[in-house]
């Protein structure tokens, strides 16, 4: 037999205690349920007001959007729009599908889309994902079952935008309860609907039994889904490894693979639109002036093995990139853009060159994936950087940026799950508040990019920015982040690049 | 006759160096406390020496190699390597470096100003007393893990921050007992002597009463050296303390506890150390104490 491990018996132990702990947790299986734990609660269930991954995933199953896009092809189908027109360039038709019936009974028609689009792109309401729908100018009603949204400019992502995170609200619900009624008791028309909301703690998800059967979100044989807050993940693999929960996800890959060894789970792993990159604050007044120097920002690329840190701790499914996007969305390329390749040499011989031979003090800010940003730190420390971290939480890492008072970041970004560049790149250096670098040049391509309707024009302006920022070296381009999910064995499901579980699909075996 | 009892007398009376080191070594809790914690200090003193590879050196191919005394472990890492493929025995050695420097740093600000306030109102008692009082009571009124969170919240952890957040809040043991031993020490007899032939008023507090009070600032200043101690590894194992790469204990504990499950060892090694490191200076501070003040065991 092997030597004694006490790993093993302290995980035996872990799992007896939490097997009491959950004592009258019955096994999903039987019931065609689902139970799944998340680490983070939403601020809010109404999908306007809140920008946390639970949220888009809450919002997919209890509501719907106007436009779906076919993971698997790409292709958009009608949801609640029965078809669509361009009517020019800043302005879509709709033609609506007939006997939808939200989950309180209210039909839905024009006056509810109209209503919806309006109430969000309206910047009084304080909408919290506010770059969803700020491109929205107004909609407007035609007849029952049709009405016309016209952009502020024009704006080729649209329909991308409205297969996300776009939904449809009851318009008469909405107007009497608010967004602080719709998270007390949301109402959609989504395949699920929620029967239970303990606020910070679970929310209950049961089957619609009245779902539209043309939707192309086909409702499985699941009947119910618990989702359960733990914000630890000890706990959550304590829940997992003791069948208190079957599913669970963003599982690190350390533990996504000492879990991978347990018979009674799986272990799925997958690319997601998640880029993860390093801003280098070189706008004026920036706290470091070293950063302004484009030798210095290129001898950090240079210092970080981009290559070894996706093998070995970032983990299957994640690619290095070279430009600041993920490459499946739209406009996305590395064409033409430089790529530095991991040399420490280079990087102090490039630093000795700016100036800086003996070293040079850093701030580096981070909120998640903190190994990652330690491993930054170690290779960053071999070429004679030392990068001092503050490890903070997102919100009030976003405002330090705001204020211009950060050296180096360690950002992710996932584009709210919209596959096309504009949700992506300008956000960092289209002038928008989270741009530490604001290069005209650079903003002038992608405005080009977001407003052009010629595809070609389009994807030509992106590639001139993207090359552009990888030339100057505005940012570390580092890797796509996978994303690990475990669940009992017996469940049947599949991942995709959006982070999107999708309840209504799967199966128990 | 009376030789013999003569030597007999003074073979009972031993001499006061002998009768000293009688006290010290019969205090078993003092010899194995200051034992461990000299090893501690030489082991932290050598790291550099003793420590097999860079403490910072990251090797990602090689991460969470098991100890050697594992199927899979080597004796290229004694103690295996970290999540990053760091070593983790060197990376322990240089941790005692840093819990150390800050124990004895934050024992040594906290000692001055706790000292200063507790002869200054033990000596002058009446409006200085009620002043001290007042701001030992205020300092007591907050909690130090609450107001440390807070300052490093606010300013950014780092070790210097850590010492000074941590040196400025735990003075107020050191000002209440110093208060209460200048007290009793300012109404003996060489007090009032030393006040008779003249002496200044810092020769009495600095010359006659602070070295009487040495023995109890010795065993409070163990106490708070240990609590400091403990207090780095909390606020670091909460992201709060020490800033990585820095190899600080609780730190270790903190990037082990994801692999809890697993690599039980990752969070064993620091966080047996950091038991063993208070525990040794704990042992010793009661030795003492038994020694230089045994009414108060």
């Amino acid at each position: 037999m092997g030597k004694f491990n006490p790993g093993k018996v302290a995980a035996i132990g872990c799992i007896a205690l939490a097997m009491f702990g959950t004592g009258v947790a019955l096994a999903g299986k039987a019931d065609n349920d689902i139970r799944f734990a998340y680490d983070q609660a939403p601020e809010s269930v109404d999908p306007y007001f809140n920008n946390v991954r639970i949220g888009v995933i809450i919002g997919q199953h209890v509501w719907d959007t106007l436009v779906y896009r076919d993971p698997d092809t790409g292709e958009y189908k009608g949801q609640l729009a029965q078809s669509w027109r361009r009517i020019d360039d800043r302005t879509i038709e709709f033609e609506l599908r007939q006997g939808i019936k939200f989950h309180n009974g209210e039909e839905f028609d024009a006056e509810d889309a109209v209503y919806t689009l309006n109430f969000v792109a309206d910047p009084e309401n304080a909408v919290t994902t506010q770059q969803n729908v700020s491109w929205i100018e107004k909609a407007e009603k035609i007849d029952k079952y049709k009405f016309r949204l016209i952009s502020k400019e024009v704006f080729p992502a649209a329909i991308e935008y409205l297969s996300g995170p776009v939904v449809m609200h009851p318009d008469e619900y909405y107007k009497e309860v608010g967004p602080a009624g719709m998270n007390a008791k949301p109402v959609g028309t989504g395949p699920f609907r929620v029967t239970e909301y303990d606020v910070g703690k679970s929310i209950t998800l049961e089957k619609n039994p009245d779902y539209f059967a043309d939707s192309p979100k086909k409702q499985g044989p699941i009947e119910k889904i618990v989702i359960r807050f733990i914000p630890d993940r000890q706990t959550q693999m304590a829940e997992v490894l003791s069948d208190g929960v079957d599913f669970i996800m963003h599982v690190p890959k350390d533990q996504a693979e000492q879990l991978e060894a347990m018979t009674n789970l799986q272990v799925v792993s997958g690319e997601t639109m998640r880029i993860a990159f390093m801003q280098m604050n070189s706008q004026d007044g920036t706290p470091s002036e070293a950063l302004r120097d484009e030798r210095v920002r290129k001898a950090i690329i240079h210092a970080i093995d981009r290559e070894t840190m996706v093998k070995e701790i970032v983990g299957a499914g994640s690619r290095v990139l070279n430009t600041i996007c993920f490459p499946a969305q739209f406009g996305c390329t590395d064409e033409g853009a430089p790529v530095y390749k991991y040399d420490p040499e280079k990087a102090k011989a490039l630093l000795a060159e700016a100036g800086f031979a003996n070293g040079l003090d850093l701030d580096l800010v981070a909120y998640r994936e903190r190994n990652q940003t330690e491993a930054i730190i170690g290779y960053l420390k071999a070429v004679g950087i030392n990068a001092n971290l503050q490890f903070l939480q997102y919100a009030a890492m976003r405002d330090l940026i705001r204020s211009n008072k950060v050296m180096l970041t360690h950002q992710t970004w996932g584009s709210f799950s919209v596959n096309d560049v504009s949700a992506a790149t300008p956000v960092y250096f289209g002038f928008e508040k989270d741009d530490i670098t604001r290069d005209p040049e650079v903003r002038d391509f992608l405005k080009k990019g977001d407003t052009t309707i010629s595809p070609e024009d389009r994807k030509a302006a992106y590639r001139d920015a993207l090359k552009l920022i990888a030339e100057r070296a505005y940012a570390v381009p580092l890797y796509s982040l996978p994303v690990y999910y475990v669940a009992t064995a017996d469940l049947n499901f599949k991942a995709y690049p959006d982070e999107m579980p999708r309840f209504w699909e799967m199966t128990w075996k | 006759m009376t030789d013999t009892s003569l030597s007999l007398d003074l073979a009972m009376e031993p001499t006061a160096g002998a009768r000293m080191r009688k006290r010290l070594f019969g205090q078993k809790s003092l010899v194995l406390g200051s034992g461990l914690l000299l090893l501690i200090m030489l082991v932290a003193l050598f790291a550099p020496l003793l420590a097999t590879h860079d403490p910072y050196a990251q090797d990602l191919a090689h991460r969470t190699v098991p100890p050697f005394w594992y199927a899979k472990g080597s004796l290229e890492h004694i103690l295996g390597t970290d999540n990053l493929g760091r070593d983790y025995f060197s990376r322990l050695l240089y941790g005692a470096r840093i819990s150390l420097l800050i124990g004895l740093s934050v024992m040594v600000i906290s000692g001055i100003i706790g000292t200063t306030l507790g002869l200054l109102a033990g000596y002058f008692g009446g409006k200085a007393d009620l002043l001290v009082t007042f701001l030992v009571t205020t300092r007591l009124a907050m909690p130090v893990m609450l107001v440390a969170l807070a300052v490093v919240a606010m300013v950014g952890g780092s070790l210097p921050v850590i010492v000074l957040v941590l040196g400025f809040l735990k003075w107020d043991r050191f000002a209440v007992v110093m208060r209460s031993a200048t007290q009793q020490a300012r109404a003996l007899d060489y007090v009032a002597a030393a006040e008779a032939v003249g002496a200044s008023t810092p020769r009495i507090i600095l010359g006659e009463i602070l070295p009487n009070v040495l023995p109890q600032l010795i065993v409070v200043a163990t106490l708070e050296a240990a609590s400091a101690i403990l207090l780095e590894a909390s606020l670091s194992f909460l992201g709060l303390g020490v800033q990585p790469p820095l190899p600080s204990w609780g730190l270790m504990i903190s990037e082990a506890k994801n692999y809890m499950f697993f690599s039980f060892w990752l969070i064993a090694i620091p966080g047996t150390m950091l038991a063993l490191l208070v525990l040794a200076i704990n042992l010793a501070g009661d030795g003492l104490r038994d020694i230089f003040a045994p009414e108060g065991r």
